[in-house]
């Protein structure tokens, strides 16, 4: 009972990887809304696209778009984990590869591409 | 076959990954302005007058929309308690949101033809 409950409770249990799914799944969402709305200023000519992604040029934005990054490495890498316990990978590896699959090498791959994109876009070098 | 949206789900993630690199490549590494985070209008044109990446492009918009709205769905019914009655209504309400969204997202693309 006692190991049950260790291992279906705190935080380092499948539950906060479930949270992390639907959490950055909303988020992505969410932003799916944003991209359209920006898109379709194409049907309104170059001025106006223009005019509209010019909005997100700053530095904030470019950080939002860092964090945005990171969220879909997360939800994607932890959606194949998911996907690869569904299709039979045993499941008592399920807690440890959340930190070395989803966590651990997510953080390689968002570091691959967010120390990149924050020198050629928020500091333009 | 009630598992269908299930299956569904892990098939449309597994597409998203793939379309997800393509789609972060050509808008953020194949030249120098986009390399700067500076997309314009004409390389858009450039690139979705190709009917083959304007297929992709539509494609991977609605596969996206069938898997966000459908995760956002499992999400409202794992925490609401409507019933199933209740259930075919938010169906029938994510449908009819996805339909608007999908016609939002290609019709941004009508004089790029």
């Amino acid at each position: 009972m006692k190991d049950l409950l260790r291992k279906y409770s705190g935080p380092f249990s499948g539950m906060f990887a479930h949270w992390i799914q639907r959490s950055t799944g909303l988020l992505l969402l969410f932003y799916l809304f944003l991209h359209v709305r920006t898109i379709y200023a194409l049907s309104q000519g170059p001025a106006a696209f223009d005019r509209a992604v010019g909005q997100f040029r700053g530095p904030f934005f470019k950080l939002l778009e860092i964090a945005l990054l990171g969220a879909v490495i997360l939800h994607a890498l932890n959606g194949v984990r998911i996907t690869l316990l569904d299709l039979g990978l045993p499941h008592q590896r399920q807690r440890r590869l959340f930190w070395t699959w989803s966590i651990g090498l997510g953080a390689l791959i968002f570091l691959a591409g967010a120390i990149p994109l924050f020198l050629s876009s928020v500091l333009r070098r | 076959m009630p598992a269908f949206w299930w299956y569904l789900q892990r098939l449309t993630g597994a597409a998203l990954a793939l379309l997800l690199i393509v789609h972060f490549w050509v808008e953020h590494f194949v030249s120098e302005n986009l390399r700067r985070g500076d997309l314009t209008y004409d390389a858009i044109r450039t690139r979705i007058s190709n009917p083959l990446w304007q297929t992709i492009d539509i494609a991977f918009l609605l596969i996206a929309l069938l898997h966000g709205l459908s995760g956002a769905r499992n999400i409202l019914l794992d925490y609401s308690r409507i019933g199933r009655r209740g259930a075919r209504i938010a169906t029938a309400g994510f449908i009819v949101v996805g339909a608007v969204w999908a016609w939002w997202g290609i019709e941004a693309f009508k004089d790029l033809r």
